[in-house]
């Protein structure tokens, strides 16, 4: 099958059109988003943070991620669970976006970075996780990691502002623009 | 008279201003708006992981409260004000969205909260350390605290949608 065709059966797929069919479910899957990706970013911001010799300093770098890390994967996996129930709701739009394909390719470095690092610094953390700041490589993982996950979050919101998608469903008999008027300068979906 | 006010605030220098811009100035706010949330989101949620003893075992509770209470507060400044121009920018979306009031009444909970816990650990560290993170209630207060603020993102995302809320919505019907 052609990724057209794909990108077509996701849409039509009774998941798709279930989500689509209700006026609620975007939005709360939306929210839900929001509240797994900004968890993901906190958690990841207290750990770089501490890579960097900036925060949490006094404290062993292994018991920071032994705190943290678990609600950073549960955190990511449920980001995942709900970006996945978005996509496939306007698969053909999004998969076309530029901001959206932008924001995948840095997702899948953010991953190879954390990748790097365990292959670096990761393999000699009991020499220095009591230091007030990681060797070199993880410093710069740190870094990186920050850039990555700020400019993940940017090119998120701009999706929602470059995908015309009526985010409910098109009732023919409902014109959402009854229902509340947007303000001025604003069209398409729901930002 | 909030529909008065928030049409009289569109037409303000300012409103129009980030009007004018707002191909990218509303989306940009919207982005660091987003990632103060997860800087209060998670300073929350240590602090509140140390009071339940899920996490920070070898932190006292002023120490973790030490290392994260000034980010949750200039976290929330930063919110104050991305949020305020963003009502600026967009005052009818916001002000006349039922999701916005109601996210501003549970910021002002979660926020006396977070001000309470602050004042009286530093007043009263000892009965804090020994006794209080010990109580159920103070246990009980942390998740329900956790709660409000993960309700306060959802509905923020939410004043985007305010006709989930049907005829409780304030949005003026055609």
């Amino acid at each position: 099958m052609d990724i057209t065709g794909f990108l077509a059966s996701l849409e039509s797929s009774s998941l798709a059109t279930g989500i689509r069919d209700s006026l609620y479910v975007f939005p709360l899957i939306e929210s839900l988003h929001v509240v797994g990706l900004t968890m993901v970013f906190g958690t990841m911001l207290i750990v770089d943070l501490r890579l960097l010799g900036i925060a949490s300093i006094r404290r062993p770098f292994t018991s920071i991620t032994s705190d943290i890390m678990k609600w950073t994967w549960a955190s990511f996996i449920w980001t995942a669970a709900t970006g996945v129930l978005m996509f496939v709701t306007n698969a053909n739009v999004y998969y076309h976006n530029f901001f959206f394909r932008t924001k995948i390719v840095l997702l899948a470095l953010a991953g190879i970075n954390v990748l790097i690092f365990e292959l670096t610094s990761g393999r000699t953390v009991h020499r220095w996780h009591k230091d007030a700041a990681a060797p070199l490589a993880g410093r710069t993982a740190a870094i990186l990691s920050l850039l990555l996950w700020i400019t993940i979050i940017v090119m998120g919101r701009w999706i929602g502002f470059t995908t015309s998608q009526s985010k409910a469903p098109l009732d023919r008999d409902i014109n959402l623009d009854d229902l509340f008027t947007p303000p001025a300068n604003e069209s398409g979906s729901p930002k | 008279m909030i529909r008065q006010f928030a049409e009289w605030l569109s037409q303000t220098s300012l409103s129009i201003l980030i009007q004018t811009h707002n191909a990218w100035v509303i989306p940009t706010i919207q982005s660091i708006h987003i990632i103060a949330i997860g800087v209060v989101l998670t300073s929350v949620l240590m602090i509140d992981l140390r009071i339940l003893g899920w996490a920070g075992h070898d932190q006292t509770l002023r120490e973790t409260t030490d290392r994260f209470g000034p980010w949750l507060s200039w976290a929330l400044l930063v919110l104050l004000v991305t949020g305020i121009s963003m009502v600026i920018g967009e005052p009818v979306r916001a002000l006349l969205s039922l999701s916005f009031w109601l996210k501003m009444f549970l910021v002002a909970v979660g926020t006396l909260i977070a001000a309470i816990l602050q004042i009286t650990l530093k007043s009263n560290e000892q009965h804090w350390e020994q006794t209080l993170v010990n109580r159920r209630s103070v246990r009980s207060l942390a998740i329900l605290t956790l709660l409000i603020w993960v309700g306060i993102v959802i509905l923020g995302r939410l004043i985007a949608y305010d006709y989930v809320w049907g005829s409780w919505s304030l949005k003026p019907t055609a």
